[in-house]
């Protein structure tokens, strides 16, 4: 902030002022927190990538991971078939809602995220079930060019979900997936998109 | 081991009150980011709520490296944003502020800032991406590099935002000298 800028510090300075919080929010927050199970404390995020003994892959759950490799080439096939509308246009992004069931709970699924973004430095999927945290889900870029993905597993229900592009000089954009229903306005000007776990999401 | 760290260990090792010290001790602030960047307390209670519920759910996973305060802030942004998506919040800001706009007095100074509601009137004039990156700036005073971590966008991104929200309240402030 500079000296011109009288304004801006006026409403920094303004904006600054410490609001008045109800005496009883404090409660409120720690009424519905003794409701919860005591947390547990988990090892580090991608720990288990790191370390092989950890994987609890059980033969299901690796078939579940092996369909979804298939998934990659039907979504490959399906972007042949596009053509060149996905190369000329933005980022191309897919959910593909068909994976297998994960046989580990009745209730999740193995999600497979692909975007197609040829330029990007980095991409990274957010939504509901990360916390909208666009460090927690990096994606994979593809050996042979700019197909990134990655794949999830998420309980059932409705997931409100972006990708994020990273380029290469510092830019960040978040980007909805063009192929899946869009969440309502979020009036923050990223737009999202909505993927429904166990159904179609329409 | 900080403070923060300390009532994290409590908490995990069984102790649910030491988490009434987090939020004790963050509520106020997370109060106002959430209020400035919502406009309005109702919302920003309940996004308040979601982000010490999910923070309390995923303290598993805090990782002590990580400053609370960084970690906590993190989920609050994205409480705000998500809060946001769910409701209609433009329009709601829409009805408020013209409401406010009717009810005020005629010989207020429309340039004084000694006014609250008038602060989070100027702010809700901003682009929420703009309003974000102001307030986290120049409110929260976080470093370029924290906001990135915060916000997954870029620096240079947010550096725009800042600028382009700084523009904005600059354009504000001749258009009402000039008048």
């Amino acid at each position: 902030m500079t000296e011109s800028d009288p304004y801006v510090e006026l409403i920094a300075r303004e904006a600054k002022r410490a609001v008045a919080v109800d005496a009883m929010a404090v409660e409120r927050v720690m009424a519905r927190i003794r409701e919860e199970p005591l947390p547990v404390r988990r090892p580090a995020r991608w720990g288990w990538l790191v370390a092989p003994r950890s994987l609890p892959l059980s033969p299901l759950v690796g078939t579940a991971l092996a369909a979804g490799l298939i998934g990659i080439g039907a979504f490959f096939g399906h972007y042949i078939d596009r053509g060149g509308r996905n190369r000329t246009g933005g980022p191309e992004a897919f959910a593909d809602t068909n994976s297998p069931r994960s046989p580990s709970s009745d209730s999740v699924r193995v999600i497979k995220f692909v975007l197609i973004a040829p330029h990007a430095a980095t991409v990274a999927v957010v939504g509901d079930f990360n916390n909208w945290d666009a460090q927690a889900t990096p994606m994979t870029r593809t050996p042979t060019g700019g197909t990134w993905s990655v794949a999830l597993k998420l309980p059932a229900g409705r997931h409100v979900y972006a990708f994020v592009v990273n380029g290469a000089n510092g830019t960040s954009q978040w980007v909805a997936d063009p192929t899946a229903p869009l969440a309502p306005e979020d009036g923050l000007g990223a737009p999202n998109s909505v993927v429904l776990v166990g159904g179609s999401a329409s | 081991m900080s403070d923060d760290a300390a009532d994290v260990q409590r908490v995990l090792s069984g102790d649910v009150d030491a988490y009434a010290k987090l939020v004790d001790r963050y509520y106020d602030r997370c109060a106002r980011f959430a209020i400035r960047m919502l406009g309005n307390r109702d919302d920003a209670e309940d996004a308040l709520q979601s982000t010490f519920l999910r923070a309390y759910r995923a303290l598993g996973r805090y990782q002590e490296r990580d400053r609370f305060s960084a970690w906590l802030y993190r989920i609050l942004v994205n409480q705000c944003r998500s809060l946001a998506a769910r409701r209609s919040h433009r329009e709601r800001v829409f009805v408020r502020e013209e409401a406010l706009l009717l009810n005020a007095p005629d010989k207020r100074p429309a340039w004084s800032g000694e006014d609250e509601e008038f602060v989070q009137r100027v702010l809700n004039e901003l682009d929420p991406l703009l309003r974000e990156a102001f307030l986290l700036k120049y409110v929260e005073e976080l470093s370029y590099e924290e906001m990135a971590a915060l916000t997954g966008a870029g620096v240079s991104a947010l550096k725009m935002r800042v600028k382009r929200a700084c523009d904005k309240l600059r354009e504000r402030w001749e258009r009402i000298r000039d008048d």
